[in-house]
């Protein structure tokens, strides 16, 4: 297997040589195959959230390299970093984060306008990855007239709509009772079955268990890996 | 992403909050109404002032005097007129009245109407103009003749549709002969019609119709404003000499009231402009609060937008355009409602086509639009430029 991330000693430090100063990432050294899927564990406020941040772009280390797909990403300029974004990491959040006056059909076409995909195969897309989770019969409902699963259903069919080559799950049965939290479990795993790179955070030691590889976080440190 | 892609999210986001929308555009719209209906009223207000101002004539000096404190004095002060200042002057009329006149003709009979006892130069120092007929004329003063002019209120009156040209009709029980008919002065049907509701005679008819008056008032119409004031200047040095008080006599000349009041209209105007623009402002304000308030919100959906691969300058230009579509929307839709209410307001209350200043509406289109764009896009630009982690934190 090829390696897809390559992290070395990154940090990631708030109000460096402060006395408050905070390192919420301290020097982490991090290889992920792709097709790999990863359960990155850890209390909260032990860094984890920001690892996944940092191994999503959306956040920049203060220090340290970061190599996707052999290309240094810590380097590249913000519209770059929207790129690869784009077209290689789907996200999955806690909070859903969908927007509220768009349909779940709309929100998940989103990254394929971003993309710059033609109308009619944006939709054909978008409604395969609707189908994919199970909900091609709510398309066109807002997110205000779902559940919380069926939001974060809508949510990690906008993440897999443009086949990206990493899927990051943050806490993403956070907010969501233990049945639905389980069906979106389902999901990941299926989508792992089917080849995607899937990274999950969690706090939750039983959620971590679907995962082949876990990577405990402490400190801003890996502290253990099984 | 390209522009049309953009353009449609925009909308997408406009019609997603309607009452947002609303509101910011309601900023604009009020705004700019307000502006355009303020402006262009008061200026149609003071149009309409200095009309009527005008009405009265131009270059024209009233003189006031007491013939009973002097006897001499108004013969005088004609002579003077005519041989000293005759090159200043272009005419000059006794212009002594009685007021509530009566005037008939046959059974038809009008009441309370101002008798004017002129000269042939009446009409010019009064700004009248002849309509039908003839005006007086001099032989009429020399020869005495019992010969009226009508003002337009009194022949509409008195003869309707027929010509009283020639007609005799009997004022203050006395006959005289209609030799004609002058142009109405005001043409304003809700305004103050007194300068058309008399009749003037020669002013050697004086004794006929007031045994006990004599000529206390004249009206001179000098050659140009700058005669006028050597014409006011001269009179009034004239007159100090003939009383030795300043209260017997007064010379005044309508064109210094004009001036005052053309100072005073365009105070009105830029207090009212002031008005409006204040009411721009507040409208501003109401646009920038509605903008900042959602910021937060924003902020956390330029996080997701970014989070999911938008670029920054996709972001800017969809705010742009919703900004820009919001602002242009309600900036016309303050424009239309500008326009109507001040051509409906302008017609209620003037009786006229008021049309709004355009450069006033320029002004507060540009202005208006300029805000809504402004802080429209001031949340996009501030939170594009965060790290998408950052914008997302926003709850």
């Amino acid at each position: 297997m090829s390696k897809l991330i390559q992290i070395h000693k990154v940090y990631k430090i708030y109000g460096e040589g402060q006395e408050s100063e905070v390192r919420a990432l301290n020097g982490v050294t991090l290889d992920i195959d792709s097709g790999e899927y990863v359960a990155i564990v850890g209390p909260s406020g032990s860094g984890k959230s920001t690892l996944m941040n940092m191994l999503g772009l959306l956040d920049i280390p203060t220090y340290g390299r970061y190599y996707l797909k052999g290309e240094l990403v810590s380097e590249l300029s913000d519209t770059k970093l929207a790129r690869v974004r784009n077209h290689e990491i789907g996200f999955i959040f806690q909070g859903f984060n969908l927007l509220g006056s768009l349909t779940a059909l709309e929100n998940v076409e989103l990254p394929l306008i971003y993309q710059g995909i033609r109308a009619s195969k944006r939709y054909d897309m978008a409604e395969d990855a609707l189908r994919r989770v199970g909900l091609d019969n709510r398309m066109h409902h807002r997110p205000s007239e779902m559940s919380g699963g069926q939001q974060q259903r809508v949510a990690i069919a906008r993440a897999i709509a443009t086949n990206p080559s990493i899927i990051m799950a943050d806490e993403p049965t956070g907010n969501l009772d233990s049945k639905t939290g389980a069906h979106v479990i389902e999901i990941l795993k299926s989508l792992h079955a089917g080849g995607s790179t899937i990274i999950l955070i969690t706090h939750d030691e039983k959620i971590a268990q679907f995962a082949k590889r876990r990577i405990h976080v402490h400190d801003g440190k890996i502290t253990e890996e099984l | 992403m390209n522009l049309f892609q953009a353009f449609r999210m925009s909308i997408k986001a406009i019609m997603g909050k309607k009452a947002r929308s609303f509101l910011t555009m309601l900023g604009i719209i009020i705004g700019v109404a307000a502006v355009i209906v303020l402006v262009s009223l008061t200026q149609a207000s003071n149009d309409k002032n200095m009309e009527w101002m005008r009405s009265f004539g131009t270059n024209i000096v009233n003189v006031y005097l007491d013939p009973w404190r002097n006897p001499r004095v108004s013969q005088e002060l004609e002579d003077y007129i005519a041989v000293e200042i005759a090159g200043l002057t272009r005419g000059m009329t006794p212009n002594s009245s009685m007021w509530g006149s009566r005037v008939s003709y046959g059974a038809k009979a009008m009441e309370e109407l101002q008798l004017y006892f002129g000269s042939a130069d009446f009409s010019i120092c009064n700004n009248y103009k002849i309509a039908k007929g003839r005006d007086l004329s001099y032989m009429d003063i020399q020869r005495n003749t019992r010969a009226v002019v009508l003002g337009a209120k009194v022949a509409d009156e008195i003869f309707n549709y027929m010509n009283p040209i020639g007609e005799q009709i009997r004022i203050n029980g006395e006959i005289f002969t209609v030799v004609g008919i002058y142009q109405a002065r005001v043409t304003d049907p809700n305004m103050w019609d007194g300068y058309d509701k008399m009749v003037v005679v020669p002013y050697t008819q004086t004794r006929l119709l007031n045994r006990n008056n004599r000529i206390s008032e004249y009206a001179i119409k000098a050659k140009d404003a700058e005669s006028t004031q050597e014409v006011v200047t001269l009179l009034q040095k004239f007159l100090s000499t003939k009383y030795d008080d300043e209260w017997s006599y007064g010379v005044y000349t309508s064109d210094t009231w004009m001036s005052q009041i053309d100072e005073a209209n365009r105070s009105n105007l830029i207090m009212l402009g002031s008005i409006a623009g204040i009411s721009l402002i507040v409208g501003g304000i109401g646009i920038m609060n509605i903008m900042l308030v959602t910021v937060t919100e924003r902020t956390r959906e330029i996080g997701i937008r970014k989070a999911i691969g938008a670029q920054r300058r996709t972001i800017i230009a969809q705010f742009l355009i919703e900004a820009s579509v919001l602002s242009l929307i309600g900036g016309f839709v303050g424009l239309i409602f500008g326009f109507l209410i001040t051509v409906f307001w302008g017609k209620m209350t003037y009786d006229m086509l008021v049309l709004p200043n355009m450069m006033i509406t320029l002004i507060a289109l540009v202005v208006s639009i300029g805000l809504g764009v402004g802080f429209g896009l001031y949340p996009a630009v501030k939170a594009s430029a965060l790290q998408p982690v950052v914008a997302l934190r926003n709850e």
